[in-house]
């Protein structure tokens, strides 16, 4: 939640809790980042009723504020890209994927950062990605992160193969879980890999780094927030419409059917690559230009829909 | 409009960008014309050559799976010939 209230799209934060102390603990690890933060909590406010009168109120004084802030150009080293794929199919490996992929060498040649993560769907390319990673330890932490989850499944009694690929990923073409992982990680580009980090981490370094989170979408692109990307880029076969509330979510597709299907939840419909002669870069400037306009404010279809949601990952019992 | 891509050249499959009904022909991206063998649903995999059971099916130049029976030229290569080698039971 800290890694959500500092992300560098958030102007201020309004903390409401049951609980006065739980609150300020939360306010003291955003306070460092120097945003405006405040607490409101049952007890002092007498109860829900007054809490989000109070809260609401806040909130409004911080919206004036921040609507009064001007925007800056910076340059393509600050940024911090988070790229994701959800309801893909054989399209998503052929053309979503690789296209995010060609931003992705992009963004990090211009010295900027870009997060691949999705654990499981490295489950069969771990050696391409081994490849590329400049610390021996980076290799030892992707085999060990994937290995924790094919032993969990395991150890649950579960096989991968009910749930990843998912039913509608089988029914899009998808197989198994290396043919979706090797389609997934086209995502990164093909750079080295910097470093692997924790779910809802920020990077200490720019180039591309891994981080290690679940491949369900909302709860990767909460921990790609929490981890300071600005903005996602998704890739989705089928159609998928989810976006994160702070994190501006560019939807992609390369499925002709889903664009005459959805055609309202994708952003930059790469479908010509299909249907006539687009190239993968041609492909690539088209996003690009889109994600730039995003950029200076334009909003995206999740965004619009108000599809957005947050989910924070947790594995085991609550004590 | 392509028939279908092949990622590599060292693929023995490849994904369809049309629909095929069985006996239907379909052009390859170098021009050599492949027959399907069974109905083939858009976004799916043919066979590009005959696979061995227990051979790897081979997209982007990388095993995403093992052949479960005897696949055939212009066969449907999907989940009930083709198994994952990771996260099941086996190993």
């Amino acid at each position: 939640m800290a890694g959500l209230a500092t992300n560098p799209n958030v102007y201020g934060v309004v903390i409401v809790s049951m609980e006065p102390m739980s609150a300020q603990k939360l306010a003291d690890r955003i306070t460092p980042s120097r945003r405006p933060v405040v607490c409101f909590d049952y007890d002092t406010c007498g109860g829900p009723i007054n809490v989000v009168q109070q809260a609401s109120r806040a909130a409004m004084y911080m919206v004036a504020e921040a609507s009064g802030q001007s925007r800056e150009e910076i340059p393509l080293s600050a940024l911090v890209l988070g790229v994701e794929c959800g309801g893909s199919d054989t399209t998503s490996g052929v053309i979503g994927n690789p296209v995010i992929g060609l931003v992705s060498d992009l963004v990090v040649e211009h010295g900027g950062t870009v997060i691949l993560s999705e654990t499981v769907e490295w489950m069969g390319a771990e050696e391409k990605l081994a490849a590329r990673c400049e610390k021996k330890e980076t290799v030892a932490r992707i085999y060990r992160s994937v290995q924790f989850y094919e032993d969990y499944v395991r150890r649950i009694g579960q096989d991968l193969r009910g749930s990843n690929p998912t039913p509608d990923n089988i029914k899009g073409g998808l197989s198994t879980i290396e043919e979706k992982a090797l389609g997934s990680v086209k995502k990164g580009g093909t750079k080295a890999i910097r470093d692997l980090i924790g779910y809802a981490e920020k990077p200490a370094c720019s180039g591309l780094v891994l981080m290690d989170a679940p491949a369900a979408g909302v709860e990767n692109m909460t921990g790609l927030a929490a981890g300071g990307c600005q903005m996602i880029l998704f890739s989705t076969g089928k159609g998928n419409p989810i976006g994160n509330p702070i994190v501006p979510t560019v939807k992609i597709t390369g499925n002709p059917r889903t664009i005459e299907n959805a055609a309202e939840t994708i952003d930059v419909d790469l479908s010509s690559v299909i249907t006539k002669d687009l190239s993968l870069e041609q492909a690539r400037d088209l996003l690009v230009d889109f994600a730039a306009r995003c950029a200076n404010g334009r909003l995206c279809a999740a965004e619009i829909l108000e599809t957005v949601d947050i989910s924070i990952s947790r594995i085991g019992y609550t004590v | 409009m392509k028939h279908c891509v092949r990622i590599t050249s060292k693929d023995n499959v490849a994904t369809l960008l049309i629909d095929l009904r069985k006996g239907d022909v379909m052009t390859l991206e170098n021009g050599e014309a492949l027959q399907a063998r069974e109905d083939i649903p858009y976004g799916h995999k043919i066979a590009l050559e005959a696979i061995s059971k227990g051979m790897p099916i081979i997209k982007y130049n990388e095993t995403i799976g093992v052949a479960q029976e005897d696949i055939y030229t212009g066969d449907w290569v999907h989940i009930h010939n083709c198994a994952p080698i990771r996260g099941g039971e086996r190993e």
